[in-house]
């Protein structure tokens, strides 16, 4: 069987593999380089730059650890940004050599569907050629969204794509959209030394996370002196020769050098052909597909971003490992109510499963536990004492329905959680497992027993 | 260390009257409780307050705590310096550390507050 796939993100490239490995004749077509906006306009650079302004922070806190530090430490950004780039090429040539070693032929150019079974590629010199098929993935993804009043001119008004590669630091930097992308840059910025203002339309920050978690990042933000203005529009954007004015809907003006927009995504829908195989988009200009990840024309898939579930990396690899799978006559789905996310800002945020607002909008009765990283040992150790683990369960079957994190290594610790959630077990089962100490994992222990008031390192009055 | 010319509310804050401008601080007993601060979350200047409703946090290396208004009135000073240099809370709880001013509405509230022996049994009885 001949299998095209459209993009080489995490979705694209993973399919990729997995088919070859199945045994299917493996095609994938991608205008830029393998890894997509994952690895090279998202998670990989993203986090190269944070722990770079990680330990410059770290290094600032030195004397705290008894280290002296004769100068004073200043980030150099054409460094920091060369490292990132050299950690992507590696990653990216790690996907060729994989694509390499399973036979998977990579066409360099765009991709149109020409029919369901036909795709043609064009290449950056415009060269032609036509791809047949016997099945089709669609795992083109996403790029940022554009308002339409305030186009980027990827100098003063620029997307992520742009803050990922700038040459100066900016003296100040309005970021519009306090959501994951926003939050991250906002705390990069901040601590490579720009003045951040970020506005967010909503009432608070990362809106998809529990209110105990942002109430928490809201402070931290408010300590490393980042302005946050919540509910707030932004009603005009005046570009006066290098400076930029933002009239805001509190009627707060704010004159700055850059405006990064990180006001969510736009799937990449358009100019693939998908009207030529009669696939049906949403009304979000998603593509549609069933819980096997199959559009409406039978030999046609798609997965990851550009069908709009949940835009994550993670979870677009499994949906392409998935739609191999039914592709191969595997009938599978993915359950979507165990997917952990990770958020970078500083401390991290992790969570998995419901919040505490879902439970009360769906009249879940829940009980919670929580623990604050401040009584943990470890935490002391290392000097990151702020932020909290919360336990969310079901209050008839003690059920472990959600965990949420702030607090230092809050993406590795999550995955017992996972489990735990997609498991089907009870907070009394994390109580009942022995963990390792000194470890932050401790504090998910300690939150399940506080569940039932049981926490040893809580002082209740 | 219960000074005599303060009024004490039960969330343990203190609050030294000058007419109808208040300064306010939490007590030795708070600090004490607390143990070493590291971070408190001043309220604003210019912005009204409730007695008895949360104006701010402090976090100390093994708890955070709110900040609770002993009075209702408008914010019209803050030491900015806690900002910098929280850990003057466990040092003069009472002098340098003080929190806010505020311009209070009603002065009768402070007839609800306790007076320094009041709050010692108060703080006594809590202990037990």
């Amino acid at each position: 069987m001949r299998l095209t796939i459209l993009g080489a993100g995490p979705g694209g490239y993973v399919a990729a593999i997995r088919a070859a490995r199945s045994g299917l004749k493996v095609t994938v077509v991608e205008k830029d380089e393998p890894g997509g906006t994952c690895l090279n306009r998202g998670c990989i650079p993203t986090k190269s730059i944070i722990a770079s302004i990680e330990l410059l922070k770290k290094i600032r806190l030195s004397h705290n650890f008894g280290i002296d530090v004769p100068a004073e430490v200043k980030p150099d950004l054409n460094k920091i940004i060369a490292r990132k780039n050299k950690i992507v090429q590696t990653q990216v040539n790690g996907i060729i050599n994989l694509f390499k070693f399973h036979g998977i032929e990579i066409k360099k150019g765009k991709g149109y569907l020409l029919s369901p079974r036909s795709i043609l590629v064009t290449d950056n010199g415009s060269k032609q050629e036509v791809i047949e098929s016997d099945v089709i993935i669609i795992a083109t993804g996403s790029r940022p969204y554009q308002i339409p009043s305030i186009p980027f001119d990827n100098k003063l008004i620029i997307s992520s794509d742009d803050a990922l590669n700038i040459t100066d630091i900016p003296k100040n930097i309005v970021i519009l959209g306090a959501g994951v992308i926003g939050c991250e840059f906002a705390f990069i910025f901040k601590l490579l030394g720009s003045d951040v203002t970020l506005v967010e339309l909503l009432p608070r920050p990362l809106s998809t996370e529990d209110i105990d978690i942002t109430n928490i990042l809201e402070r931290e933000l408010k300590k490393l002196g980042i302005k946050l203005f919540a509910s707030t529009k932004v009603e005009k954007v005046i570009t006066e020769n290098s400076s930029i004015k933002v009239y805001l809907s509190n009627g707060k003006e704010l004159i700055t050098d850059k405006i990064l927009v990180t006001a969510g995504r736009s799937f990449n829908t358009e100019n693939i052909g998908i009207e030529n195989a009669g696939i049906i988009k949403g009304n979000r200009g998603e593509i549609l597909v069933n819980n096997r990840f199959q559009t409406n024309t039978s030999n046609i898939y798609a997965v990851g971003d550009v069908i709009g579930k949940m835009m994550l990396a993670h979870v677009a690899a499994r949906e392409g490992i998935t739609a191999v799978e039914n592709i191969i006559g595997n009938n599978t789905t993915i359950d979507y109510n165990s997917i952990p996310s990770a958020i970078f800002t500083l401390p991290e945020i992790a969570s998995v499963g419901l919040r505490e607002f879902q439970a009360n909008e769906q009249g879940i009765k829940i009980n919670t536990g929580h623990f604050q990283f401040r009584m943990l040992a470890r935490s002391h150790t290392i000097g990151e004492i702020d932020g909290l683990v919360k336990v969310i369960s079901d209050a008839n079957t003690d059920k472990l329905l959600g965990v949420h994190i702030i607090g230092p290594h809050a993406s590795d610790i999550i995955h017992e959680a996972v489990l735990a959630i997609r498991k089907g077990l009870k907070t009394k089962d994390i109580s009942e497992t022995i963990h390792a100490h000194p470890t932050f994992s401790e504090a998910i222990l300690e939150a399940s027993d506080d569940v039932y008031g049981k926490a040893i390192h809580i002082i209740k009055k | 260390m219960t000074p005599d010319d303060l009024k004490y509310h039960k969330e343990h804050t203190w609050v030294k009257v000058s007419g109808r401008k208040v300064t306010i601080g939490i007590t030795d007993y708070a600090q004490d409780a607390l143990g070493d601060i590291v971070y408190i979350d001043l309220p604003e200047i210019d912005t009204d307050v409730e007695a008895n409703t949360e104006i701010g946090e402090i976090e100390s290396t093994k708890a955070t705590s709110s900040l609770i208004s002993p009075v209702s009135g408008k914010v019209i000073e803050v030491n900015e310096e806690l900002s910098d240099t929280p850990e003057i809370i466990n040092e003069d709880p009472y002098g340098k550390a003080w929190i806010a001013v505020i311009e209070i509405n009603d002065e009768s509230e402070l007839d609800d507050l306790m007076d320094a022996s009041e709050y010692t049994k108060y703080i006594e009885e809590e202990i037990k």
